[in-house]
């Protein structure tokens, strides 16, 4: 459906109550047997407004499936409370304005996506002509048309997908919950995601979205919640919590001395040597340098902080040592 | 549409479309199952068959058409409930299409009763397709099929129950524990009378409160046969095929609240 | 769920509860006019139960079993015994062919509660049949015999018993006790000294054993005296002074002695014989 007339909401009034609201909320499972208990999510707090992009991340088993699960009721939580739109995610109104594409998504795989659509058109309460538009705008939105007849089963992960996505933005909603929509699919496939978000962000929809990856977030959230172990460890604007400055520079150099270029090297490896320079001064030496003695820089390499740098830094989880290689 | 400006129309759709929704999606996918059509022409098979074996016999072959054809409704009916029954709700769970279903604006115990509204369509169908075959048998033979009626509607009712109780087996417990428990259930069920004998013979006491007890509480399937009564033509006292009609109407819904009770509780981790 | 949700729960189910609890109610008032008391006339032959029981022929021996004891005592059932020798004789023994107690019960059954002792025999004569290293069934069905007064045929089933290698020496003990008691004294003398002289018996049977066989012997050579007796006065119009003038008159060819080797001692006016330690004891 076009929404004539409504302009892109980028900026998110505060006062707007929160479109899902997670307070103080604690989930555990039960082990085999009912013995031990796993604390999947611990005391979250989260709201997510209207009209922002919001991304969980975390690394895998932080708990950020178990949060969407909490966020849609289809998890109750043990403590803390949950409101979908003002509801308990447990009542159907609720839901009704919201759209969820799970995790590798599996669908019926006897039916074919038509069919399958047609499906939860009908559980969305649609009425038979509005399924028969709305199904076909949405295959044409993801690109599955012309493959709407053939059964689930016959189609690939990343077509599956793309399914899923029609199946989530079904009947108009407000809220688009999506679960890792981008793990497990080709670069193209990954582009078209982030794409769609934007899009949906563009017709004044929220998202909400779960990835590990920083990256996916970097281009497309708001706002960010930073998961691990089942806390949030850091929640806010992305750009205020992981810089965008490059914390150093790698270079391959080839056929210089690695004696006599002003920079500490790394590895050598043959002909190649990989240098490492913080800063743009440095590198610039550095580059000037390897020129003058008679080497070839072969690639300039930028290491930002990626989510993993944040993690380590804000778990003092240092030791380890694979943050710096 | 101004739906993302207030929160004013957030409306679930109404239970019947979605219950109807969910029966005719369970319904597809049962009629799919292959498990379905080998019964249904097992049943249909010794349903013809049982001509040729009243050959065998000296005079009754028409009774022997009736009883081989009546087994073969209820037996097929009973594992037709049981096999397909039990996968319904776990694999749902299993294969996590129960994430993408209950995020729609559905109840639980929607999702349930579409499930066990679906399937209970499936046996009806199912029931119907080889009474009617039997009937047309027993026409042939000269007999009117009209007196095996009432046997007919109570095996339906008998497969009410059985397949509640594979909705609640299985939705908590995988499929193959959940045939063991309804099957049991199935089986007890015809042997009820044995626990009322032993609550006779045993010291008073928690034995006797346990026999009582299971008496009480199993479902008394042996009572929902009148196969024997109608093949014979013995007529039932008045009222009695209306009484468990009732009894096994009853039962099955508790047994099915008790099933949206316990999938109404549940984590899909 | 929400509380209209829940109330409706609830409703629904305490609907269903008194639907079915009438239904139920009206069923068990019905069900006596329903139900024939003849179930047990379907219970199958146990050969082809066998082949329905999917290889737990000896299981559903069991349960029978188990569920026939609670049948047959059921002491309401009017008709109970129509069909006891085919539960035992064609359906338990036909599933378990060597479950004993199953035809040791249903003899008892058969014989006891249902007089029907020919039945019990047969159902105990199939069960050795088929389990001759058994000698409790055919013991049992010496009982069941000498219960009803047929002596012989205890005896023949004693000896069957006894005929079991490994049977316990009170069998052979019945065996010679119950040939004495239908009459055959020289037979049952016989079992007696054999038991007395077989090196396997035991002290107690030993000590058993030569009591009865003294026994015994007494009471034979008391018969013969005192027929002989009997032969003399025939002769001669009246009893013998002394046990002497048979021998005298070649009634006898020779006075027989007692076990302790002390002669008999003879009462003129009854005209019976006994021996001189019952005499003393002050025995018959």
């Amino acid at each position: 459906m076009n929404r004539p007339g409504e302009s892109p909401t980028m900026a998110t009034p505060v006062s707007d109550p929160p479109v899902l609201l997670l307070e103080g909320v604690r989930k555990a499972f039960r082990g085999h047997l009912g013995l031990g208990r796993a604390v999947a999510v611990d005391g979250l707090s989260l709201e997510v407004h209207r009209g922002e992009v919001f991304g969980l991340l975390g690394p895998n088993g932080a708990g950020k499936t178990t949060t969407l699960k909490l966020a849609l009721g289809l998890l109750r939580p043990d403590r803390g409370r949950v409101r979908l739109f003002g509801l308990p995610p447990t009542e159907p109104a609720s839901r009704a304005r919201t759209g969820f594409l799970p995790e590798q998504p599996y669908f019926y795989d006897y039916l074919t996506a038509r069919e399958l659509l047609d499906f939860y058109g009908r559980l969305r309460g649609l009425g038979r002509a509005e399924r028969q538009r709305e199904v076909g705008r949405l295959l044409e939105r993801v690109g599955l048309a012309g493959r709407e007849g053939l059964p689930l089963r016959k189609l690939s992960k990343g077509t599956l997908q793309r399914v899923g996505i029609a199946q989530a933005l079904l009947a108009d909603p407000d809220l688009v919950i999506l679960d890792e929509p981008m793990s497990g699919l080709d670069p193209i496939g990954r582009r078209e995601v982030r794409d769609l978000i934007l899009s949906l962000r563009r017709e004044g929809r929220t998202v909400f979205f779960s990835s590990h990856i920083l990256q996916d977030a970097e281009m497309l959230c708001d706002r960010v919640a930073i998961l691990d172990r089942g806390r949030a460890v850091q929640v806010g604007r992305l750009a205020e919590l992981v810089g965008r400055s490059v914390h150093w520079f790698e270079v391959t150099v080839v056929g210089a001395n690695p004696e006599g270029l002003p920079a500490e090297s790394v590895a050598v490896s043959g002909e190649e040597t990989l240098f490492r320079v913080t800063g743009v001064e440095e590198l610039s030496r550095l580059l000037a340098a390897a020129r003058a003695g008679g080497g070839q820089v072969v690639s300039v390499w930028p290491r930002r902080q990626t989510l993993e740098d944040l993690f380590l830094e804000k778990l003092g989880r240092e030791k380890a040592g694979r943050g710096t290689s | 549409m101004s739906a993302r400006v207030g929160q004013a129309n957030l409306r679930a759709p109404g239970t019947a479309a979605v219950v109807f929704a969910i029966a005719h999606a369970t319904f597809r996918e049962a009629a799919r199952d292959r498990v379905l059509y080998l019964l249904l022409a097992f049943a249909l098979a010794v349903i013809g068959a049982a001509r040729f074996v009243a050959l065998l016999t000296v005079g009754s072959e028409v009774k022997i058409v009736k009883d081989l054809g009546l087994a073969a409704v209820s037996i097929c009916g009973a594992l037709v409930a049981v096999l397909v029954g039990v996968s319904l709700v776990y694999k749902e769970i299993e294969r996590r299409t129960v994430l993408t279903l209950l995020a729609q604006p559905v109840r639980r115990w929607q999702f349930m009763l579409g499930k066990y509204a679906g399937l209970l369509a499936v046996l009806l169908l199912n029931v119907i397709a080889m009474a009617s075959v039997l009937a047309a048998v027993v026409a042939w033979k000269g007999e009117s099929p009209w007196p095996l009626l009432p046997a007919v509607g109570l095996v339906a009712v008998e497969l009410a129950i059985v397949t509640s109780f594979a909705l609640l087996f299985s939705s908590f417990a995988n499929p193959i524990l959940a045939a063991v428990g309804t099957l049991t259930v199935y089986v007890a069920g015809h042997l009820s009378w044995s626990f009322e004998l032993l609550r006779s013979r045993v010291p008073a006491g928690p034995a006797r409160t346990a026999a009582r007890l299971a008496h009480v509480l199993l479902p008394n399937l042996d009572r929902l046969d009148i196969k024997a009564e109608a093949v014979h033509g013995i007529p039932l006292p008045e009222g009695y095929a209306c009484a468990a009609a009732l009894y096994g109407i009853g039962y099955a819904l508790v047994v099915f609240l008790l099933a949206c009770l316990v999938f109404e509780r549940r984590d899909f981790a | 769920m929400r509380a209209p949700g829940r109330r409706l729960g609830v409703l629904l189910a305490l609907l269903g509860l008194v639907a079915s609890g009438s239904g139920l109610w009206t069923l068990r008032a019905l069900e006596p006019a329903r139900r024939a008391a003849d179930a047990l006339l379907y219970l199958p032959n146990g050969t082809y139960l066998e082949l329905l029981s999917v290889g737990q022929a000896p299981l559903l021996a069991d349960l029978i079993y188990i569920w026939a004891i609670q049948y047959y005592s059921d002491y309401g059932r009017e008709d109970r015994f129509r069909y006891v020798k085919h539960v035992f004789r064609d359906v338990i023994a036909e599933l378990d062919p060597h479950y004993v107690d199953a035809y040791g019960l249903g003899a008892l059954i058969l014989t006891v509660e249902a007089r029907d002792l020919e039945g019990g025999l047969e159902l105990l004569d199939k069960g050795f049949a088929r389990n001759p290293d058994r000698w409790i069934l055919p013991y049992l069905a010496a009982w069941e015999c000498s219960r009803a007064g047929q002596l012989e045929r205890a005896v023949r089933y004693f000896q069957a018993a006894a005929g079991v290698p490994g049977a316990p020496s009170l069998v052979r003990r019945m065996r010679a006790g119950m040939t004495a008691r239908a009459g055959d004294v020289r037979e049952a003398l016989r079992l007696w000294r054999e038991l007395r002289d077989d090196p396997a018996s035991d002290d107690l049977t030993r000590a058993i054993a030569s009591r009865q066989a003294r026994d015994l012997q007494v009471r034979l050579d008391a018969a013969e005296l005192e027929a002989a007796v009997r032969d003399y006065e025939r002769r001669t119009g009246r009893p013998p002074a002394r046990l002497e003038d048979l021998v005298r008159v070649g009634i006898l060819r020779s006075l027989p002695v007692d076990p302790d080797g002390r002669p008999y001692v003879y009462d003129r006016r009854s005209g019976k014989v006994t021996s001189a330690a019952a005499r003393l004891l002050g025995g018959a």
